[in-house]
């Protein structure tokens, strides 16, 4: 019987935990791991959006309710944090786009040790500290437009 | 539908609704934010058939979008045949609801039916 590395079984073990968990694997695992994160969140933001919308069809108060729950510091933050993630998904998500089209992921070479893969390099590394670096920007120019008034 | 297929479409749909979602943003920036959000000022957008048409291609890209999304995300997590179907199958009612939903803001709306 082969033997079994025992840490190579815990580590399969850990489930949705493991799969979560951003600390491991590098920028990439973490950018996989923010792709979805803002991915939910902007889901439930996008339903939230439509039925917040959809209390116009209540009028003048049915609007001026809604606006006076979302126009708050508090609304302002979540929209600010909503700002991010979008800017954060879409400068990824061009990303990957591009690498499911081959664009910047390198030629093929030689395997060695320690065996990185070729399409993990410095164009798809920029691009992920580009999109976080941008979606900061993004989130500072919200907030200066919501608090700024 | 081929996986292939799919991922097209959810790239594609991505793409429109950067563009559009962009464009809809810009709206909200031609005045001040909080006075964009009046009553008064939501209507008249909305009663601006091309901007009401553009919510509806946007409400339809980004269900589109947003649901394939989080079925790529629960098949992550788990497969088989059945667990699939539910997921696929559950993911298509919810956007269909949404879309639904959100036609009918729009159409109201934009039809004077407030």
């Amino acid at each position: 019987m082969p033997k079994v590395d025992e840490n190579k079984v815990n580590e399969n073990k850990e489930g949705i935990k493991g799969m979560a968990n951003p600390g491991r694997y590098g920028i990439e695992r973490f950018a996989y791991w923010l792709m979805r994160l803002t991915g939910l969140g902007l889901l439930a933001y996008f339903v939230a959006h439509i039925y917040e919308t959809s209390n116009i069809l209540k009028g003048k108060a049915g609007w001026a309710e809604v606006l006076a729950m979302t126009q708050t510091t508090e609304g302002h933050i979540v929209l600010t944090i909503v700002i991010g993630m979008c800017v954060f998904h879409t400068v990824n998500g061009i990303r990957v786009m591009l690498g499911h089209g081959g664009i910047g992921v390198g030629t093929p070479g030689r395997a060695d040790y320690p065996y990185t893969p070729r399409s993990q390099n410095y164009r798809h590394k920029i691009g992920i500290y580009s999109a976080i670096v941008l979606a900061a920007i993004a989130m500072m120019y919200g907030m200066t437009v919501m608090f700024g008034e | 539908m081929r996986e292939s297929t799919i991922m097209k479409i959810h790239y594609g749909t991505a793409l429109g609704a950067v563009a559009l979602v962009a464009v809809h943003i810009l709206f909200r920036l031609t005045q001040d934010f909080s006075q964009s959000l009046e009553y008064e000022s939501v209507i008249a957008n909305y009663q601006f058939l091309p901007y009401a048409g553009m919510l509806e291609i946007i409400l339809i890209l980004l269900s589109i979008h947003g649901f394939n999304g989080l079925r790529v995300i629960l098949l992550e997590f788990k497969q088989g045949p059945s667990y699939e179907k539910a997921v696929s199958y559950g993911c298509i009612a919810a956007m269909i609801a949404v879309i639904a939903y959100g036609s009918r803001t729009i159409f109201m709306t934009s039809m004077g039916m407030v």
